[in-house]
């Protein structure tokens, strides 16, 4: 926490000497202020020139945390302390400013809103640089190289809030690149983009690799995007302890089923693969991408596999809508959002609504669950016109959860925040608190009945959110992005926690970018485009409508890519969800 | 910082203004653009003080009449302009009408009487009064309105950088705290939704809103804090503040024609008070 | 202890990190939505009944309140008020005198009695002084302009009263939501230099 002597840093900044690691961690132990346990808790690595290093862990792990080591920001202004050492060009962090090692580490965050500054592109860009007292012409030119990197030097004069969310995400990572910095530590940078946007992102990405002038350590749950140009995988356990560290091939293809035992995302094309193994295929070695899925299925040796029974319709599914849209117009602000929206969704679906940022997702399950109040008549739940249901009794109606679960806390305490509901419902508080605690109990939150909501790690909130949305009873359950960001243990059990309330007669809508999600849980998938319905019918008959998917500027499925058009095992062909594939529980 | 889920939509909904958008003068004529904010910042400030103290009706009504010359011939013609220019003597007639409502009648010239309802009068005097306050109220405005007509937040921001020391620090905070307002006009709007949907303080009247206004205080604090330090961290990763003052490229000069603006401005003023002096109702 | 504290002061360079600005940016700019409520009645209020004037205003005293309650440092009342001025000159332009005159002197005040507890002493009735020396600062010019001598006496004792009323309850508002902050679990990084 002393600042760096001037020449030290200046020395620093001169460059590493060739071969020279940029990072060079021993024995990190990270604690954040009032916490008890350091997280990451003993990581040893080192970064060279060029690397493209991927770092995985289950949710909680820190990674984020790492993160924000790297580049000094902890222990600089960040609170937590940190024991071992960091050094970044053979610069211990502690010794250096924050300023100073930010020449070396650029940093993107993963809310790109978060990252902007200024009011023109250009002014972003330039901001860093000016913060650095180069002189106007370096400022400009290192704008200008940046910018154009990422394809964005046509639109220098816009505010970025006229970006796309992964334009703003490329314009982050243009910002980190004109700090002239060797490496590039990038923490989640496309959660919450749709998949065009994510490829954009990646495609900027891909290029900077390819270039080669950068390292780049990367956090991501989205593995599918980021496979194709990592070096090197790093592992955390849910301690925070470094348990590997290897190229890909060693890590991901030799020890995936201990990965998947952690809680991990691994790319859907070797989750899926693992099932096959487990099934009898010779797949080796495991692949990691849908080309390489397809091309070691079509040498592995054909198997008298009878294909497997589609999944029969639900029969516990009645054929009568609870949810009728009609003639569904809607304007927010100056623009008109949704248009002429018909749907109907029958008790017990499980339906799945996706369209690209800005299509009018959330706004279409907002409507249906009265949270914007919709025009009179065009949108009825159980029967009743929701937009003539009064507030308070809303909540029995349709449950909503909300993509940011802070935003629907209104209480200091979980306990009373599942209670609120029960309280307005007139219960008696022995009543309030048999209810509560059962709910506390299936969500695991017991422990934390008197904690403040705001202060549950963010699985936790997810969960309390779910739980307030559906502590009234209602029929009918909205999610907006409900995975997003969680680790694949987390994601799994919110699903398993829907599929239960299915079964149990919820019917459930679901606005997420996670295609394979939808591929494996939605019985109906709904595409909003534009603000209209580009689709609407049985998941599996929307996603072989490969005009209409890319029009919508959506994604395949990785397992739906990775399968279709298979010439060799014809019992695979056309499967899109990992259930479905012969080998059983993973 | 690091919670993993706690990232809102990634979209705001567009700023209906864009407190980055720069202005730009129609014709050299619509002088004002081209002054420092600083100059137009200060040189109606000694009016204004000592229009405070002012008790009669004509003084501020000259100023509010040389105002609305500089403006109509300093700043562009717009519809904004128009209803500013409309408004502040509309709205300094009727607080001069609720001004003489509440003058003590006993203090003022009973010889006109305007009108009468029931026992209380309304005397000329009184209104006189209310009036020659509505005239200061709007003579303060209206010079206000020389620097706000006429600037952008931004420009003013890197005035106070260049010319007053303010600490760039400050300043860049501020740019960047232009971003938060559609932000948490955003983030307000999403709260709200999400507490009527939970059915919380429901009911209406006075009493309820004002429950359920409190109830959004803390979760919008809380996130717009949140918010505040995640933007702190991306500004310090990209070396705000490695040094005493850093490069600027967007240059906001004081000339020597800011410094004639301020004389010319404050000598008028003089004259003007000079003339109008002792500034009481006749 | 001297070299400690010159090493505390080399590694902060004796100003406020980032995190600090930001947040009371925050501060200021979220409370800027009751302020602009306050503007938009502020006018009807000061037309129909001026004498309640002071209970609008009052509201001007949230955000150095808020900062001071959960970051408890110095200067964080005046930055916000500045902050919150700056922000919100260039979204309505024309007040930008107003708002940065009243930052000024609020904020100013606010940081001055925080001073004479050397910024180690928070005591909740500190705020209350300093929201009756806000009040009695801001109803004499305003009286002056208001024009308050020609007011009906018992008038002139409402008026302002309501000067010393407004900001001392607006002042228990903002404490206690200072508080609610703080078991949030908010500021933490601010707080911590
Ligand atoms: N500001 C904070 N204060 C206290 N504890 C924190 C804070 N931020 C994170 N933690 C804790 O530190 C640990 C590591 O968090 P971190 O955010 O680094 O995890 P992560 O691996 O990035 O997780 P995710 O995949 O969910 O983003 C977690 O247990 C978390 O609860
Ligand atoms: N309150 C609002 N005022 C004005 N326009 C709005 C508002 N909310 C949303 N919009 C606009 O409506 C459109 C649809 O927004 P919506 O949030 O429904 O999209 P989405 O499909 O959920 O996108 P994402 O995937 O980014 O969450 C967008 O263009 C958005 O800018
Ligand atoms: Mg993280
Ligand atoms: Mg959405």
């Amino acid at each position: 926490m002393v600042r760096a002597d001037s020449e030290r840093s200046a020395a620093a900044a001169a460059g590493p000497a060739p071969g020279a690691p940029l990072a060079r961690l021993r024995q990190v132990a990270i604690t954040h202020d009032e916490a008890h346990v350091a997280t990451p808790a003993s990581v040893t690595f080192d970064v060279s020139p060029g690397e493209v290093v991927l770092v995985l862990g289950p949710s909680g792990s820190g990674k984020s945390t790492l993160a924000l080591a790297l580049n000094g920001l902890i222990p600089h202004a960040f609170p937590a302390s940190i024991a071992g050492t960091v050094s970044i060009d053979g610069v211990d962090t502690t010794e250096a400013t924050v300023a100073s090692l930010s020449t070396h580490v650029g940093m993107v965050f993963q809310d790109p809103d978060a990252q902007l500054v200024t009011g023109t592109l250009l002014d972003e860009v330039a901001f860093g640089p000016e913060n650095l007292k180069l002189p106007v012409a370096d400022v400009l030119a290192r704008a200008e190289t940046a910018l154009r990197r990422v394809g964005l030097w046509e639109r220098r004069t816009e505010n970025p809030d006229r970006l796309s969310g992964g334009g703003r995400q490329r314009l982050a990572i243009a910002c980190a690149l004109a700090m002239g910095s060797p490496l590039l530590v990038l923490d989640e940078p496309t959660a919450n983009l749709d998949p065009r946007g994510i490829d954009e992102v990646y495609a900027a990405l891909g290029d900077l690799v390819a270039a080669g002038d950068r390292a780049v350590v990367l956090v991501e749950h989205n593995l599918d995007a980021a496979i194709g140009f990592v070096d090197r995988v790093l592992v955390l356990d849910a301690a925070g302890r470094l348990i590997a560290d290897g190229p890909v091939d060693d890590i991901l293809r030799h020890r995936a089923d201990e990965l998947h035992r952690l809680g991990v995302w691994l790319p859907h094309s070797a989750l899926a693969a693992l099932r096959l193994r487990a099934a009898g295929y010779r797949l080796d070695p495991l692949p990691l991408t849908p080309a390489e899925l397809q091309d070691a299925l079509e040498t592995a040796p054909a198997r008298a596999i009878p294909r497997p029974v589609a999944r029969a319709v639900d029969d516990r599914r009645g054929q009568d809508p609870v949810v009728t849209v009609r003639g569904l117009d809607l304007r927010r602000g100056r623009t008109d959002v949704l248009h002429d929206v018909d749907l109907d969704v029958r008790r017990g679906e499980f339906v799945a609504v996706v369209g690209a940022n800005g299509a009018g997702k959330t706004t279409l399950v907002q409507a249906i669950a009265g949270v914007i109040r919709p025009p009179r008549g065009t949108v009825h739940v159980g029967g009743e016109d929701i937009s003539r249901v009064d507030p308070r009794r809303l909540s029995s109606r349709i449950g909503f959860v909300f993509q940011n679960p802070e935003h629907q806390f209104i209480s200091h305490t979980v306990f009373d925040e599942l209670a609120h509901g029960l309280r307005r419902a007139n219960l008696d508080e022995s009543q309030v608190r048999r209810r509560v605690d059962e709910l506390l109990e299936r969500f695991g939150l017991a422990d934390k009945a008197d904690a403040h909501p705001f202060l549950l790690s963010g699985g936790q909130k997810r969960r309390l959110s779910v739980g307030t949305a559906l502590v009234a009873g209602a029929p009918v359950l909205a999610l907006d992005e409900p995975t997003f960001g969680q680790d694949r243990a987390r994601a799994d059990e919110l699903l398993r926690l829907l599929a239960d309330l299915r079964d149990d007669g919820t019917t459930i809508l679901v606005v997420t970018h996670d295609m394979q999600l939808v591929a494996e849980h939605a019985d109906r998938t709904i595409v909003v485009d534009a603000g209209r319905i580009a689709a609407d019918g049985p998941t599996s008959e929307v996603f072989s409508d490969d005009a209409l998917i890319e029009r919508a500027g959506l994604r395949m499925p990785p397992l739906r890519r990775a399968l279709r058009g298979l010439s060799s095992h014809p019992e695979l062909d056309g499967v899109a969800r990992l259930a479905d594939l012969p080998g059983g529980a993973t | 910082m690091t919670e993993p889920l706690t990232i809102p939509q990634a979209q705001t909904t567009p700023v209906p203004v864009d407190p980055y958008a720069a202005l730009r003068p129609a014709s050299p004529i619509r002088f004002l653009y081209g002054i420092n904010p600083l100059a137009k910042l200060l040189a109606p400030l000694p009016a204004m003080a000592l229009l405070v103290f002012v008790r009669d009706i004509t003084t501020p009504l000259v100023f509010v009449a040389l105002t609305y010359i500089v403006l109509l011939v300093g700043v562009s013609f717009t519809r904004r302009l128009t209803a500013l220019l409309l408004l502040v003597p509309v709205a300094a007639v009727v607080m001069g009408l609720g001004f003489a409502i509440w003058t003590d009648s006993s203090g003022v010239d009973h010889s006109i009487v305007l009108w009468q309802i029931g026992g209380w009068t309304m005397y000329g005097g009184a209104m006189l009064v209310g009036l020659a306050t509505g005239a200061r109220v709007a003579a303060i405005v209206s010079l206000a309105l020389i620097v706000g007509l006429s600037t952008t937040g931004p420009d003013l921001v890197r005035a106070s950088v260049q010319q007053l020391r303010v600490p760039y620090r400050i300043g860049y905070t501020a740019l960047a705290a232009f971003r938060f307002v559609p932000r948490f006009g955003y983030e307000l709007d999403v709260i709200r939704q999400a507490h009527r949907v939970r059915g919380s303080h429901g009911g209406r009247g006075p009493i309820a809103a004002l429950r359920r206004w409190v109830g959004y205080i803390v979760p919008l604090l809380a996130g717009a804090i949140r918010h505040a330090e995640r933007v702190a961290l991306a500004m310090d990763a990209r070396a705000f503040g490695a040094y005493p003052d850093r490069t600027e490229r967007h240059l906001v000069p004081f000339r020597t024609r800011d410094v004639v603006f301020i004389v010319v401005f404050l000598a008028v003023s003089a004259a003007v008070f000079a003339a109008t002096f002792p500034w009481v109702l006749a | 202890m001297r070299a400690e504290r010159y090493a505390g002061q080399v590694s902060t360079g004796s100003r406020l990190s980032t995190s600090v600005l930001l947040t009371c940016a925050a501060i200021g700019v979220a409370t800027g939505v009751v302020s602009a409520g306050a503007g938009a009645v502020s006018g009807v209020v000061s037309a129909a009944v001026p004498v309640l004037y002071g209970l609008v205003l009052g509201v001007h005293v949230l955000p150095g309140v808020i900062a001071q309650v959960l970051l408890r440092m110095p200067w964080v009342a005046l930055i916000s008020h500045l902050l919150a001025a700056l922000v919100a000159s260039a979204f309505v332009p024309p007040w930008i005198g107003r708002y940065i005159g009243t930052a000024i002197l609020i904020g100013g005040l606010q940081e001055l009695i925080a001073a004479t507890g050397r910024y180690r002493r928070w005591e909740t009735w500190r705020y209350f002084v300093s929201a009756v020396i806000v009040g009695v600062v801001l109803a004499v010019p305003i009286a002056l302009v208001a024009d308050l001598g020609r007011f009906e006496p018992w008038a002139q004792v409402v008026y302002i009263a309501m000067f010393i009323v407004g900001p001392v309850a607006w002042s228990a508002a903002a404490v206690a939501i200072g508080e609610a902050l703080r078991r949030t679990g908010v500021g933490r990084t601010a707080r911590r230099r």
